[in-house]
């Protein structure tokens, strides 16, 4: 892995690099650089698979993090390549040119997330969310209590206590905690 | 001819074992699978930190009977709607004691909607039973369990010295110990003051001190002396408590009234009400007298406090050693109640400078707040001798700068805080003077039971004071030069008898010998009540040597009501909460008064 890393070095300009076991590492790339690299492993170095595409919220440094995890079987073992993108504009360069299951990956974090991938297949169709009218639920802002009390009546019947106030209604009768 | 046939072909699976489950309708579940909540209801708390993280709204508290509050127990058990629980388990994973689990059980028909909203636990079902299921994993929380750590004073730095041991936190150390607050709001009830704890908590999350001084000053004028030295028994409640380390509410109360400047707590707390009219006179300046003074004067009364010491605080100034307590801290305290125009007259004893009578006749109503400054003997042989002394009396010393030969060794009888007082601070005197400590601590409770914090008891050995538990005190021996040696003791067998009576039994073949130069007893106080002059003390109701009040702190004599220490037993905190309770009686009769006029 530390070879195959040093080479990557020499020919991509690469970020922050993290060593998870001799046989994962993450490397953190601009935007531009993750389609030649990705490319790169697949074509030359035997990350034939593309194992899982995600995305993180770091709602706090207002960026979003896609992770492209890829397989080389030959030698077992996987790179995580990690892009940060601006929250505010974080379109991506589509990928299911190199591998078809990305535009399905692609699709899921359209509707989770809203990051849009141009040009993937069936993007803008529904995936699992049906008439979906919130911001993507797996931005850290939506707020699923809300949402949840905003589009679902409760059953009669309900109805809560607060503990504190429980204690001071239920306890000043018996003379306080004196 | 072979898709004719085909069809046919297929006949011979037949005979094959079947690769489907032989009754699907009976088949359990995986064991992690997240089925249905249980519940176990004698350990759950109530605190609603379920209801809380459930994003679904799906989590009702509700009473239950056979289960009422109780310190640190709401009473409450959460019960659960189905309708809306989407099985995610982050209430399992919250829940602040480990009660909350989730069975494998996730079949379940019932033609009644209303049946699949139960309270887990109290609701007998078929999985209550059930081994399996989703438990929240070994050492993972939500919260932290840990308390951030305090910087205090090492023990070689603070002996010589009566600097306050305890730094107090910084912004970013508070900020990270607000955080692990779950806001359940069980330890209001227990606070005898019913503080606003989450609230204040909340604002030292939020940053904003400001709100929190405003909300420290709604239950407590004591905020930077129960920041430091309240007995803290919120902290017993605290939700954290059951499996990790109680949120450190003390300090973090300490932390916010050390951010706001002296006069920005005077504004927020703001100006006296309106004149009245009404007088009220208080006896005590200490907690109780001077919260009552706080509340009297914010509803406009004119109130006067009178003090026989040279400053008010009354114990916290005179009994608290200033390592744990120091005088600024209390004074910033005493200065927000006399910016509201509470004249406080100290050097003035009643009975003495002014009479009882008088005040009753010039006041419209009077709080008697005496505390318990009167130290009790044991009254064992030797104890009349001039160098057996009174631990009160020497810590008023202390406190008022009053020169005492400091003994090379002394020997303190008690297991209380005032024996660690005590102990703790002549030792620093003995280090000053003669650069060596011996102290030798002798109690009749044994360690497990001892009434003294357990700080206390910790930092006390750190000091290189010995404590000796369960240790009965027989003689102050005396020689024939008539001076103190030392104190003899027995070891205690047990010290209640089988009637709860306290009658300690000795082992006499156990024996100890003390030595030191003097003795200081350290059991327990009393009233000094002789202020009160004879025909007052007639009148008076009393209650086994304390003056009988009401629940609202009214004696039986129509004019004078009585609050903290003196009627409730030493608690700085509870002296606070008496003063509001005879403010708002007091505020009361005057309003009835006032009706009846019109």
């Amino acid at each position: 892995m530390r070879t195959l890393l040093e080479s990557l070095k020499e020919r991509f300009p690469l970020g922050p690099i993290t060593e998870q076991r001799p046989d994962l590492a993450f490397v953190t790339v601009e935007r531009e650089t993750l389609r030649p690299l990705i490319v790169h492993l697949r074509d030359r170095e035997g990350f034939t698979h593309l194992v899982l595409l995600t995305a993180v919220d770091w709602i706090e440094e207002n960026l979003f993090q896609l992770t492209y995890l890829v397989h080389d079987r030959a030698n077992a073992r996987d790179i995580g390549l990690r892009v940060m993108l601006p929250r505010d504009e974080p379109e991506m360069e589509s990928i299911h040119d190199l591998w078809p299951t990305a535009a399905t990956y692609q699709r899921e974090l359209k509707e989770m997330f809203g990051i849009p991938f141009p040009g993937s297949p069936r993007l803008d169709e529904e995936f699992i969310l049906e008439g979906w009218v919130d911001i993507p639920p797996y931005r850290r802002d939506f707020d699923t209590l809300k949402f949840a009390e905003e589009n679902f009546e409760h059953r009669a019947g309900r109805g809560t206590t607060d503990p504190a106030t429980h204690m001071r209604e239920r306890m000043a009768t018996q003379g306080g905690s004196k | 001819m072979r898709d004719v046939l085909s069809p046919f072909l297929a006949w011979k699976n037949l005979f094959r074992d079947p690769v489907s489950i032989r009754d699907p309708l009976n088949r359990e579940a995986a064991p992690r699978y997240r089925g249905f909540h249980k519940n176990d209801v004698e350990k759950c708390i109530g605190c609603g930190t379920c209801e809380t993280i459930c994003q679904n709204g799906a989590i009702d508290m509700v009473p239950v009977d056979g289960f009422d509050p109780k310190n640190g127990d709401s009473g409450l058990r959460p019960r659960i709607d189905y309708g809306r629980c989407c099985w995610c388990a982050l209430c399992v994973d919250v829940c602040m004691t480990g009660s909350l689990t989730m069975s494998n059980a996730y079949k379940w028909v019932d033609a009644d909607p209303d049946a699949f909203r139960f309270i887990p636990g109290v609701d007998a079902k078929s999985w209550d039973g059930s081994e399996h299921g989703y438990v929240c994993a070994e050492g993972h929380h939500l919260t932290a369990l840990e308390r951030v750590p305090m910087d205090e004073m090492e023990p070689e730095a603070r002996i010589s010295n009566f600097d306050e041991i305890v730094a107090g936190y910084d912004v970013a150390r508070a900020k990270l110990e607000a955080d692990r607050c779950v806001s359940c709001g069980l330890c209001i009830a227990t606070c005898p003051a019913h503080m606003a704890i989450p609230q204040y908590i909340e604002a030292v999350r939020d940053g904003d001190y400001e709100r929190g001084v405003a909300l420290l000053y709604e239950t407590n004028p004591f905020s930077n002396t129960c920041g430091r030295v309240c007995t803290h028994k919120c902290e017993t409640a605290c939700a954290v408590h059951n499996e990790g380390e109680a949120i450190a509410i003390r300090w973090l109360k300490r932390h916010i009234m050390d951010q706001v400047p002296q006069e920005k707590v005077r504004e927020i707390v703001g100006k006296p009400g309106p004149a009245t009219g009404r007088k009220v006179a208080i006896v005590g300046a200490g907690p109780a007298g001077l919260t009552a003074a706080f509340d009297l004067a914010k509803a406009g009364h004119a109130v006067t406090v009178y003090e026989t010491r040279h400053a008010a605080g009354g114990m916290t100034r005179y009994g608290i050693p200033e390592y744990r307590l120091p005088y600024d801290a209390l004074d910033r305290d005493v200065d927000v109640i006399t910016s509201l125009g509470v004249d406080i007259r100290c050097d003035t004893r009643i009975g003495r400078d002014v009479a009882m009578a008088d005040l009753h006749a010039a006041n419209d109503a009077v709080v008697l707040a005496i505390g318990l400054h009167l130290g009790r003997s044991t009254r064992i042989p030797g104890s009349e001798h001039a160098q057996v002394k009174k631990a009160v009396d020497l810590l008023r010393q202390i406190t008022d700068g009053e020169a005492f030969d400091v003994p090379k060794s002394a020997v303190v009888i008690g297991g209380g805080n005032v024996a660690m007082d005590i102990a703790r601070s002549l030792a620093r005197l003995q280090k000053q003077i003669h650069g060596k400590v011996d102290v030798t601590v002798t109690a009749l409770e044994d360690l497990p039971h001892f009434l003294a914090d357990r700080e206390e008891v910790k930092e006390c050995g750190e000091e290189g004071i010995p404590i000796f538990d369960a240790r009965g005190p027989q003689q102050i021996v005396i020689d024939d030069a008539g001076r103190v040696t030392g104190l003899r003791t027995w070891r205690v067998k047990s010290i209640f008898d089988d009637k709860g009576r306290f009658a300690p039994s000795y082992d006499e073949s156990d024996e100890l010998f003390h030595p030191a130069e003097m003795v200081i007893e350290a059991i327990g106080q009393a009233s000094d009540v002789s202020l009160l002059g004879e025909a007052l003390t007639e009148e008076l109701a009393w209650n086994r040597g304390r003056i009988a009040i009401d629940p609202d702190g009214r004696t039986s004599v129509p004019w004078l009501w009585s609050a903290g220490d003196c009627v409730a037993g030493p608690d700085v905190v509870h002296a606070v909460a008496d003063g509001h309770r005879v403010a708002a009686s007091i505020a009361a009769v005057f309003a009835e008064r006032s009706d009846a006029r019109e």
